[in-house]
């Protein structure tokens, strides 16, 4: 089965579409065969960074009907080995994506045959992103040193935590707990994960130690993007410190990636910025990023949708 | 993970081993400032202001428990008598300062000393050895030695961030004239070095260890 990769960020222009190219392209170019699917619906912008710009066919195709088979909305791209599943054209939103549309393409990907399986996740915190994200153990965070993006991250990472203890629960039962939360640790407990898992720990002990195994074996990553010289080369670190100490949740920080100007310039030629400018520093911090993760590869199992 | 901050012992709270020395202490301490005073990015908009308080007023709680020899022995004991602890665990094999800072490793120190500089302010306020060392008319290289241990400032942490070469930091601790950079250079150095532990009037200060220095 394929690795999968969902790629998530907080926020509108982290670098997730950046992130799913760059190692789409170092994977394809060291032989494995790669899969990106632009799952960003109602925003995709993937095919323009793979030099596809005008994708004759997309993932909609697929909900539609119109294209039976996930496998033929399969894109080429001029790169050898790097294939992609275009979100462009949808007038679908990722939200209004319906449940058994969802579980049909989950099986679906995971039926693909590829090594790796990249998801652009767009921003967010749609059931339906979240959902995504799950279908892995290897899901990646990507956020930049600001603020804004930091308070995005950490919402998403919350979102992920509550809606993977919702997977283990019926509807009712799941309000009821948010209804206790609430009552006992105020109305910001709703956003608050930790806050329900010490219920489930004391009303469920037995879900409660299910949900921790499911936890322990995440193998969750965190990227810093766009840092400059001044900023603090510990914080992904710290963030992950963070989260391990009062989520419980093992988020491996993978490595900084520079700001890098060239960037820019890349995107607006319309080229691959790997193979346009790859003696920068932001080229040399990818690579060293791709080696890294492949080299730590856990478990690939899809979770609940088989 | 449904463990309270404020149920972690204090070993637990500051990441370190029971037999840390005080010098790892109290850099687990600034560490962990770092990551949860209010300023701090890594945990931007993660706790409310009243988590972040709590946590503060728990590290600094476990700061002071263990910094102080008596209170960390009695604590100690209570974690052993609840099976929390080892009784091997504790005491520290080396009691001497122990460098603070991963010296092989070069990382960013600038934002971090930032941070801090509040809280040595506050530390230099408050610890009656420096105000000792800072009330006498001549200071010397042990002297600024002895407020950089109180501080528990790493030599090499007073390098990264003021550039001057770790030997004449040296010479300048040891009071050795042959490792001294000419006087023009060393009036400033020992400014950049009295302004890097945030001692003050780092001016008025560098003048009375240079004359201390001349009539030598
Ligand atoms: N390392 C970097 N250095 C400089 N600029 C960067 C870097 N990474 C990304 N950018 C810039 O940020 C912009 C947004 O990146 P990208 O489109 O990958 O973000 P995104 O997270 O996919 O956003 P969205 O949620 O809107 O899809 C890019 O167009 C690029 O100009
Ligand atoms: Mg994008």
């Amino acid at each position: 089965m394929a690795h999968i990769w969902p790629i998530g960020g907080g926020k509108g222009g982290s670098g997730k579409s950046f992130l799913a190219s760059s190692l789409g392209r170092l994977l394809a170019k060291s032989g494995k065969k790669t899969l990106l699917i632009d799952l960003d619906l109602g925003a995709a912008n993937l095919h323009t960074m793979v030099g596809v710009p005008y994708p004759e066919k997309c993932f909609s195709d697929f909900v539609t009907k119109k294209i039976p088979v996930l496998e033929d909305t399969v894109l080429g791209t001029p790169f050898p080995n790097l294939f992609l599943i275009s979100g462009a054209h949808d007038n679908l939103d990722i939200a209004n994506l319906p449940y058994d549309k969802k579980i049909k393409t989950l099986r679906a990907i995971a039926k693909l045959q590829y090594e790796y399986i990249l998801l652009d996740l767009g921003a967010g915190t749609a059931f339906n992103t979240l959902d995504f994200f799950l279908a892995s153990r290897n899901g990646i965070f990507i956020t930049t040193p600001e603020p804004t993006s930091i308070e995005n991250v950490y919402r998403l990472m919350r979102a992920i935590y509550f809606r993977r203890i919702r997977h283990y629960f019926s509807a009712t039962d799941f309000k009821a707990l948010e209804k206790k939360a609430r009552q006992q640790s105020g109305d910001d407990s709703f956003n608050k994960p930790e806050h329900i898992i010490s219920i489930v720990k004391k009303e469920y002990p037995e879900k409660y130690m299910l949900i921790k195994k499911d936890f322990n074996s995440f193998c969750f990553k965190l990227i810093l993007n766009q840092l400059r010289k001044q900023d603090n080369t510990d914080l992904g670190m710290q963030i992950c410190k963070i989260i391990k100490k009062h989520l419980g949740i093992n988020v491996i920080f993978t490595g900084n990636i520079a700001y890098d100007e060239h960037v820019h310039d890349a995107i607006c030629q319309r080229v691959c910025f790997l193979d346009r400018y790859p003696h920068t520093r932001a080229a040399n911090d990818l690579r060293e990023l791709n080696s890294k993760m492949s080299d730590s590869l856990g478990e690939q199992l899809m979770l609940n949708y088989l | 993970m449904e463990k309270d901050f404020a149920q972690l012992n204090y070993y637990e709270m500051l990441d370190i081993k029971p037999d840390a020395t005080a010098l790892e202490i109290r850099s687990a301490y600034n560490s962990a400032l770092q990551i949860y005073q209010s300023d701090s990015l890594a945990s931007y908009s993660f706790f409310s202001p009243k988590e972040r308080k709590e946590i503060i007023t728990l590290l600094e709680k476990a700061y002071f428990t263990l910094i102080n020899e008596k209170e960390k022995e009695s604590y100690d004991n209570e974690l052993i008598r609840l099976g929390i602890i080892d009784s091997t665990e504790k005491n520290a094999a080396v009691k001497g300062p122990v460098s603070i800072f991963d010296i092989n490793r070069q990382r960013d120190t600038s934002g971090m000393l930032k941070t801090h500089n509040a809280e040595l302010k506050a530390k230099v306020s408050q610890n009656q050895r420096i105000r000792e060392i800072l009330s006498q008319q001549k200071i010397s290289g042990a002297d600024l030695k002895a407020i950089r241990n109180e501080l528990g400032v790493a030599i090499e942490n007073i390098h990264q961030e003021t550039k001057i070469r770790i030997d004449y930091l040296n010479g300048i601790e040891e009071n050795n004239i042959d490792k001294l950079p000419a006087a023009v250079y060393l009036k400033g150095f020992i400014k950049a070095y009295l302004k890097c532990l945030c001692i003050e009037p780092a001016d008025e200060i560098s003048a009375r260890y240079m004359s201390g220095l001349a009539r030598n």
